[in-house]
């Protein structure tokens, strides 16, 4: 398959919360999905078409989605490894599962490459109004608190589902971007000589005499 | 105390009744009478439980509605107080997920003329590398 950038996207959350239908809706059912047992791993592929200042891009979206495991606490670290942006989704009509949330995070921070991974944080369900048990602007607020997107969104109804995944991709795509730009500066050598500058002011400060 | 010549008997025995209640919700509380108050220890996924109460929070807390399974192996070996280690091998499947390999280890530890599980070690077979 032709593209110009393969993207791995995660997406995690508490057991029962809607991972599997997100994903399915996603992909309008239509996917290739592979189930590597050993790491407890399900994932499926998309191609997309990504716009970024005026240039078209393919993407080829990997989407992992875990294999039950996490009922029993146990994702290894396998499963984070490379991953560039994260779907968290919680299940509206359960609390527990918006509680959750937090430790979702810590433990994205702490297995992801980044402290600050590329993170939207999805209320899902939101077709079950009569059953919500998490009201939207408490959600919105701890979103904002931990400065993530938030969207509510349903596999019934597919409201949010693109939406979800186009926001994070940007995110994802934003600091592909920038990293590029940073590699450039250090491969020109100008951030190379800053560092040395500073690097020498530090040995200055260390010196003994 | 002396080595039980019945150990693998034992093991067996065990085992099936053991994932007998587990497997069934309506009997899995009874498990809690396998367990000492006090002197059980469980390790779950890395997590480090003592006493029956908490082993049982635990086993509660799971979150599935039905599990099935297939055990693979029970390996079993006397021990010296006259107790029986046991190793299980075996896959197990929650609800609608993708089957899991998993590894159980109990050791019983002889009360009166029966045992309880002084010693109970669960991980799913899931790895870092593929």
């Amino acid at each position: 398959m032709d593209y110009d950038y393969l993207i791995k996207l995660l997406c995690v959350g508490d057991s029962g919360v809607g991972k599997t239908s997100f994903l399915y809706k996603y992909t309008d059912g239509v996917f290739h999905t592979q189930f590597i047992s050993t790491v407890g791993i399900d994932f499926r592929e998309k191609t997309v078409v990504y716009q970024q200042n005026g240039r078209q891009h393919r993407i080829h979206l990997q989407l992992w989605d875990t294999a039950g495991q996490e009922r029993f606490r146990s994702l290894t670290t396998a499963f984070y490894r490379d991953a560039m942006g994260f779907l968290l989704l919680f299940d509206l009509t359960n609390e527990a599962s918006f509680l959750e949330v937090r430790n979702w995070i810590e433990q994205l921070k702490t297995h992801s490459l980044s402290d600050d991974p590329d993170i939207v944080l999805c209320g899902h369900k939101c077709d079950l109004q009569e059953k919500r048990l998490v009201n939207p602007n408490r959600a919105r607020e701890f979103a904002k608190n931990y400065n993530l997107p938030y969207l509510e969104t349903s596999a019934k109804t597919g409201q949010n589902i693109d939406r979800a995944i186009e926001i994070l991709l940007d995110k994802v795509m934003f600091r592909m971007e920038t990293s590029v730009e940073y590699a450039m500066q250090c491969a020109t050598g100008r951030r190379r000589q800053s560092l040395q500058k500073l690097q020498a002011k530090q040995d200055r400060k260390f010196c003994s005499c | 105390m002396a080595l039980n010549p019945q150990y693998d008997a034992i093991g067996r025995g065990f085992v099936q009744q053991y994932y007998t209640l587990f497997d069934d919700p309506a009997q899995r509380a009874n498990l809690a009478s396998m367990y000492n108050v006090e002197t059980s220890f469980m390790t779950f996924e890395g997590v480090q439980l003592q006493g029956a109460v908490k082993i049982m929070e635990k086993l509660n807390a799971l979150t599935f509605q039905k599990i099935g399974r297939i055990v693979t192996s029970v390996d079993s070996q006397p021990m010296f107080d006259g107790g029986v280690l046991i190793n299980v091998l075996g896959r197990l499947q929650c609800d609608e997920d993708p089957p899991h390999p998993y590894m159980q280890t109990f050791v019983l530890k002889p009360l009166g003329d029966s045992f309880f599980v002084q010693h109970d070690i669960f991980r799913l077979g899931i790895h870092d590398i593929a």
